[in-house]
């Protein structure tokens, strides 16, 4: 039983010590990535098409259906205290801090993460990515690189989209409830978001853009010989991808009202 | 003496707690055909990729020219890619890519300044003997297995090759085309290329060999010229031989006439 525990903590930290040296091999060659001859700006784009423009309506559909449901809650719980104006706070700290970013990650999670890892992996097993490095291709840069800063954009991206369309949905359903002129809502909304609300939004995005396609690559490389071990690393990437979106999420919004 | 162009130096390849290759020596001549040989699951492929640098020894070294493969620096081993290529056991062509890209990407890569016309060229050169040319917006998944390794192969000589690595080359492919691949193999070697090829066909090592390696259990057991290892008085050799060419293995018989046809 020791001997096992003291397996499992070597694999452990072994583990440990290649995911950190992977991260810092993606994060060099990422930085390098418009200095290079870009044989993967295509890549890049298809990322970004798949990731971004290709979430784009379950993204409106999830926002547009969150904004309503907090006017309608709002609506109807906080006049009855006097405060109907926190509508507008609560608005802001819901969709643009807390679930704007986090609902935008699961999405991404759930699309881009599993096509990832799945992808990778199958890529592994096929020797495709043997093929790569026999032409002389570094996989990191050209398979890694650009999906790291796609899916990372696409997730900065999405998330303004999801404030936008999330406060313009509660601005529509505001209107079957207490009719308000367009510039008045958003001029009340406007008085209570300060730039620490998009400023975290934004960290938020780039943050959890960042752990869930390392996640995912990470994942999918970890494939060895056998095609039963891409599920498995697609479940690790969904399952890490959400724990450590949450995680990221908890730590910002500690420093954000520490 | 013998002029090597790879040298591999004690290597030794864990894969999954096996060994596959054990403290193997060997060295690879320039100029000439080598082929591998050995059973099933005696490392082969192994020995053919860390000798093309792609997957690395765990212990040991991999010489070109006296220098350690691993140790080029980023210039270097670019260089190397771009003088060597390497044909898959199992093709492993692009599967997101089409069969022109798959032939393209090596150029893009390594020659920038080459304009379309000019790739298209080369990938017309290439696929019109092999009558591939109608494929060229296709992708991997809707060629036949055969025609999937030549695609493979055409990559692999794409860049006009110093080294060549081919790994089980005339598996799955019918006879015609065969017979164009092994020409164009032939041509390659005849200009200097270096051939090296893992394979279980007697014609392929027939008609290109003249030197050979023989493994088993990830040990070389012979590394000669094919004439000496003809004259080789070790059965387990002459044993593996026979196995390998699927001929009767009959300690009397000298296998290697079949190499001789």
């Amino acid at each position: 039983m020791i001997a096992k525990l003291g397996k499992n903590v070597s694999d452990a930290f072994g583990n440990f010590l290649y995911a950190t040296g992977f991260l810092f091999n993606l994060a060099k060659e990422s930085a390098l990535f418009l200095r290079r001859r870009q044989v993967g700006f295509r890549v890049l784009v298809m990322q970004l098409l798949f990731t971004a423009v290709e979430a784009m309506g379950i993204i409106a559909l999830i926002s547009l259906g969150l904004g309503a449901v907090i006017v309608v809650q709002g609506i109807s719980i906080l006049p009855k205290f006097g405060q109907g104006k926190l509508i507008y706070t609560i608005l802001l700290i819901v969709i643009t801090r807390e679930l704007g970013p986090l609902l935008t990650a699961f999405v991404i999670i759930a699309r881009s993460g599993t096509a990832i890892a799945t992808e990778l992996g199958n890529m592994v097993i096929s020797h495709e990515i043997e093929a790569y490095v026999s032409v002389g291709i570094n996989p990191i840069s050209y398979l890694a690189v650009p999906r790291f800063l796609g899916v990372t954009l696409s997730m900065v991206l999405l998330t303004i989209y999801f404030n936008f369309f999330g406060l313009f949905g509660s601005y529509v359903v505001t209107q079957f409830i207490t009719p308000i002129q367009l510039q008045d809502y958003f001029q009340n909304l406007l008085s209570v978001m300060s730039v620490a609300d998009i400023a975290s939004s934004l960290i938020k995005a780039v943050v959890f853009g960042a752990l869930i396609s390392f996640t995912a690559i990470y994942q999918g490389f970890k494939v060895r010989v056998s095609s039963t071990e891409i599920p498995q690393v697609a479940i690790k990437a969904v399952g890490q991808g959400f724990v450590l979106c949450i995680l990221a999420d908890a730590v910002i919004t500690l420093i954000y009202y520490v | 003496m013998m002029d090597s162009l790879i040298e591999l130096q004690s290597v030794t390849v864990q894969a999954q707690e096996h060994i596959s290759l054990d403290e193997v020596s060997v060295a690879f001549p320039a100029g000439r055909s080598t082929a591998i040989m050995g059973p099933s699951g005696s490392g082969k492929s192994m020995l053919l990729k860390v000798a093309a640098a792609i997957i690395p020894p765990d212990f040991g070294r991999v010489l070109m020219h006296g220098k350690n493969l691993q140790r080029l620096g980023q210039k270097d081993m670019l260089e190397f890619r771009r003088t060597s290529g390497f044909m898959f056991q199992d093709a492993a062509l692009w599967e997101n890519k089409t069969i022109y890209e798959n032939l393209a990407l090596p150029i893009q890569l390594h020659f920038p300044d080459r304009g379309s016309g000019e790739i298209k060229k080369r990938i017309h050169e290439l696929l019109e003997p092999m009558n591939l040319l109608d494929s060229l917006d296709l992708r991997p998944a809707a060629l036949s297995e055969g025609e999937r390794k030549i695609v493979s192969f055409l990559r692999a000589i794409v860049l006009d090759p110093e080294i060549l690595f081919l790994d089980e080359p005339t598996t799955s492919i019918d006879h015609q085309l065969l017979e164009k691949m092994l020409r164009m193999i032939k041509t390659l070697n005849e200009r200097g290329c270096t051939i090296i090829a893992v394979t279980h066909d007697a014609h392929l090592t027939a008609m290109i060999a003249n030197y050979l390696v023989v493994l088993r259990d990830g040990r070389v057991l012979e590394a000669a010229d094919t004439a000496e290892v003809r004259r080789s008085a070790n059965r387990e050799v002459i044993e593996i031989l026979s196995q390998v060419l699927s001929q009767a293995a009959t300690y009397d018989t000298d296998i290697l006439d079949l190499l001789e046809e």
